[in-house]
């Protein structure tokens, strides 16, 4: 252990098992580092948070590089996990490590948490927010560089940084169409793969209906400060008048909003079929559905089965996540969140949003431990939104300003 | 039967002469002894899960060929012969020469495939690869397709030779092992081993040739002489994805949907030939003035006729006798439950009407979808248009003697066109004539369940096919 370096009894690689029925099973780790306040603190650990895994990425489907070599190349980083997210774990480790060469002294404890399946089966966020809160100090509340973060139009101007507080419940249905298939070259009328096309073209022709709730008020009211242009009125009209569909209807068919307005659900993967010789006996779609807080999955649920209308395409759930919840607004953290972007950002309007996609905060807020995410790298929108997806990238400066974000913050937090 | 199921041979018989006995309950005149020996083999035989890539096709050729060899067939004339189906797919071919003592004419030829279509625990009533009797039928993977015309040609041959039969030519069985992907082994067959298969002709034990309706009257007895073209093709959509929380206004599955929901909708041209000429024109007598009936007559008075021929083709009894048809068998999209999907790919399964090119068949699906769907031949097999066999006096009068014993004497018997592609197909191209004439048959259409769920056979036909194999070697041979 070098001097600044952090003793071996508080760096633990905790293996783990994780599995569903989708994803199949896998034995994964997570990474918890406790960086111990000297004396005794009064005050419980902040919990940094992250996770170590990333969306599987084809070569074939990538424009030219591998999607696991990192490649430098016109001022981005390029490679799966550039934005989603191992630049924030990258940022908040060498932050800490930054801060303790420098002789920082935090006056609470600091916990860090990465965990090894937040993109499949999130068991590691819910062991932490359970069988693990020990080694992890019982947190007060934590911050999650999987959320938040800052965003630049195309021509330069600020598109706002944002601080995560509240996201979409994450749940998977399955379709699924049984039939008695045959043989091939004797075609029968009814077809497992031809019912589940139709239900997919239900599915896609349907709009949830569109919703606000505090969060996503405050955010649309601080990204209407921004867009002058039609976007910004269907924002101003939506948030003077919640039924105007129409208004909520722009918004969400706009690239840097979707998601926001409702609930959304699509189709990611299909199976069908045993031999190309055989009518398929069974035909199933998994439909990725993120579901606005506070709505019941199961009510999501029934509301697939309205839409498909057809009893022969059975709808079920692939996982029993409960409605997420949103964390209120802590001052300190905002406070804290707000420095750290204007330090670097000065141009930049801050406000809370409600995250699309699901993260590991989720079991920590339903168990009564807030979550922040409070992440300081920046993107352009809506060109480089491509976690996911073929040729992630992240700008090459952003990579470096996250560290001195990261700084910030936990001087502004655990240093006063 | 690769690619292929027959047609249904319809039609009824009017003549009061058959009472409607449920024909599961005729007991069957094959010995006692030779019923046991043969559900004994039966029983093995479904019970190797012979599914490409899993290696089991050795088991299933030793199986066979030890029934020979019990026989007195000499190790020389035995030969299992290994090759690669599927990429990776090791496969063996089984080919067992009974040589005559001297013979008077060219060798002949019989044909079957121990490969098996997949079947999944999960989708079945019982485990597909555990051999069951029940309720007058044998169920298991294989049962109709075709581990019953393996076991019966195997133990018709083990029994006359046991009975002191001597043939007056070579009879040559021929047993590949990957019918149901690529065939091919039958591709060899009919090439590579040429000098071990060449013959006069072929008798094929793949298909069922007989049925019986629901209410038990017999439909009749096909030979088949011909066989469409079989040719997969992939439909392929392509998207950017992205991440599943922010979706995109276009999706590679739903532009697939959208072409399924096309394909579904989408009729080829109706055609005829001689043969589906001649085979309307029967079933037209027969079908008197049901809708199938009229609409028979108006098609062959009028081949342009597009309305009697839709109403033909809907028809469960005729259904791919007017036309080609190609229907969707497997999709798979996505790779990860949380992520827009980057490619989605639906396998089409085309069965082509004789004479007409593959290609032509791709380029009318490629404009039914437009551009945004790449339409493919599947590169693991490239389908070819194959001649139709003469029709053999000798073979059809075997055929038809044999399976008027079992069903009556005024069974209908036709030459007919299959739908499907079997391992025929490639002795057909490289002339040696070849005739589908397995006498099994099924309950329609309840039982045609060939690469579906829950496959069976009546017990009674398995038994029987063994006296009809007998019979037909006995007939063409001495």
């Amino acid at each position: 252990m070098s001097p600044t370096g952090f003793p071996e009894a508080d760096v633990h690689v905790v293996p783990y098992h994780t599995a569903s029925a989708t994803t199949g099973e896998d034995d994964t780790a997570a990474l918890i580092v406790r960086w111990r306040a000297p004396g005794a603190s009064k005050a419980q650990p902040i919990m940094l948070m992250g996770h170590m895994d990333v969306v599987e990425a084809k070569a074939e489907d990538w424009a030219g590089t591998d999607p696991f070599k990192m490649v430098e190349k016109d001022g981005y980083y390029y490679g799966r996990g550039t934005i989603d997210m191992k630049d924030g774990i990258t940022a908040i480790t060498q932050a800490m490590i930054n801060l303790r060469k420098a002789g920082f002294k935090p006056k609470r404890d600091i916990v860090v948490l990465f965990t090894g399946d937040e993109e499949t089966n999130g068991i590691g966020a819910r062991n932490g927010a359970s069988q693990w809160l020990d080694l992890l100090g019982h947190p007060e509340f934590g911050l999650n560089a999987d959320g938040g973060g800052i965003s630049v139009n195309t021509d330069g101007s600020p598109a706002g940084a944002t601080m995560q507080t509240a996201e979409k419940t994450f749940a998977g249905y399955t379709l699924t169409v049984r039939n008695r298939g045959g043989h091939s070259s004797k075609p029968r009328k009814d077809n497992a793969i031809y019912s589940l096309a139709h239900a997919l073209d239900k599915i896609e022709a349907y709009r949830f209906t569109p919703m606000l709730n505090e969060t996503t008020r405050a955010y649309f009211a601080g990204r209407a400060k921004l867009e002058k242009g039609p976007l910004g009125d269907a924002m101003r009209r939506w948030l003077a008048n919640p039924n105007d569909g129409e208004a909520a209807d722009f918004i969400e068919a706009s690239e840097s909003e979707v998601g926001l307005t409702r609930t959304r659900c699509v189709p990611t993967r299909l199976f069908a079929g045993h031999a190309d010789n055989a009518l398929p006996q069974l035909a199933t779609a998994m439909i990725n559905c993120r579901i606005f807080p506070g709505i019941d999955p199961n009510a999501t649920k029934a509301e697939l089965e309205r839409i498909v209308a057809d009893p022969t395409v059975v709808v079920s759930r692939n996982d029993d996540r409960v409605a997420s919840l949103a964390s209120p607004l802590r001052p300190d953290v905002m406070a804290a969140f707000t420095h750290a972007v204007h330090s670097l950002h000065p141009n930049q309007p801050v406000f809370p949003e409600m995250s699309t996609g699901a993260s590991d905060a989720r079991p920590f807020r339903v168990a009564g431990i807030p979550v922040y995410g409070v992440n300081g790298g920046w993107t352009v929108t809506p060109i480089d939104n491509r976690a996911h997806g073929k040729d992630e990238r992240l700008p090459v400066q952003s990579l470096y300003d996250n560290v001195v974000h990261w700084q910030l913050m936990l001087q502004d937090l655990a240093g006063k | 039967m690769k690619r292929a199921f027959g047609l249904i041979l319809a039609s009824t018989i009017s003549s009061a002469a058959f009472s409607a006995t449920d024909p599961r309950t005729v007991p069957t005149k094959l010995p006692p002894a030779w019923q046991a020996k043969t559900r004994d083999v039966f029983k093995q035989a479904i019970e190797i899960p012979s599914v490409h890539n899993r290696g089991e096709m050795p088991r299933m050729a030793k199986l066979l060929a030890d029934q020979f060899r019990a026989a007195g067939i000499p190790e020389a004339d035995i030969h299992v012969i290994p090759y690669e189906a599927l990429p990776g797919d090791k496969t063996v071919a089984l080919i067992v020469r009974w040589r005559s003592a001297r013979p008077t004419k060219k060798p002949m030829l019989i044909l079957g495939h121990m490969d098996v279509v997949e079947a999944k625990r999960e989708d079945w009533k019982f485990d597909p690869f555990t051999f069951r009797e029940e309720g007058g039928y044998f169920y298991g993977r294989g049962t109709a397709d075709m581990k019953n015309g393996d076991v019966a040609t195997t133990m018709a041959a083990v029994k006359l030779m046991s009975e002191g039969f001597k043939p007056s030519r070579d009879i040559i069985f021929f047993y590949s092992g990957d019918e149901e992907t690529r065939g091919v082994g039958a591709t060899l067959g009919a090439g590579k081993w040429r000098n071990l298969t060449d013959a006069e002709f072929g008798l094929n034990a793949d298909d069922q040739s007989c049925g019986y309706s629901a209410s038990f009257q017999m439909l009749g007895c096909r030979v088949g002489t011909g066989e469409k073209t079989f040719q997969t093709y992939l439909f392929t959509t392509h998207n950017p994805g992205g991440h599943s929380s922010r979706p995109r206004p276009d999706n590679a599955i739903y532009d697939l949907a959208d072409a399924l929901e096309k394909l579904r909708n989408h009729r080829f041209e109706p055609m005829m030939n001689e043969t589906t000429r001649a085979y309307f024109e029967e079933l037209a007598g027969q079908q008197g003035d049901s809708a199938l009936g009229k609409a028979l007559r108006r098609l062959v008075a009028n081949p342009f006729d597009g309305v009697a021929a839709d109403v033909i083709e809907a028809d469960p009894l005729t259904v791919g006798a007017t036309r080609t048809r190609c229907v969707a068998t497997m999709l798979k999209a996505g790779h990860a439950d949380n992520a827009l999907p980057q490619t989605a790919q639906a396998t089409v399964n085309c069965r082509i009407f004789p004479g007409v090119e593959p290609k032509l068949v791709q380029a009318e699906l490629q404009q039914m979808v437009g551009p945004g769907v790449e339409v493919t031949p599947d590169p693991e097999y490239i389908g070819f248009p194959t001649p139709v066999s003469p029709i053999r006096d000798d073979v059809f009068k075997a055929f038809a003697a044999s399976v008027r014993r079992f069903h009556g004497p005024d069974t209908h018997v036709f030459p007919y066109v299959s739908p499907g592609a079997s391992d025929g197909s490639f002795f057909r191209a490289k002339g040696i004539p070849v005739y589908n004439v397995d006498s099994t048959w099924v309950i329609r259409p309840d039982d045609e369940r060939s690469h579906g769920l829950d496959e069976r056979m009546p017990v009674r036909a398995m038994y029987d096919d063994v006296l009809h194999w007998e019979f037909m070697i006995r007939s063409l041979a001495s």
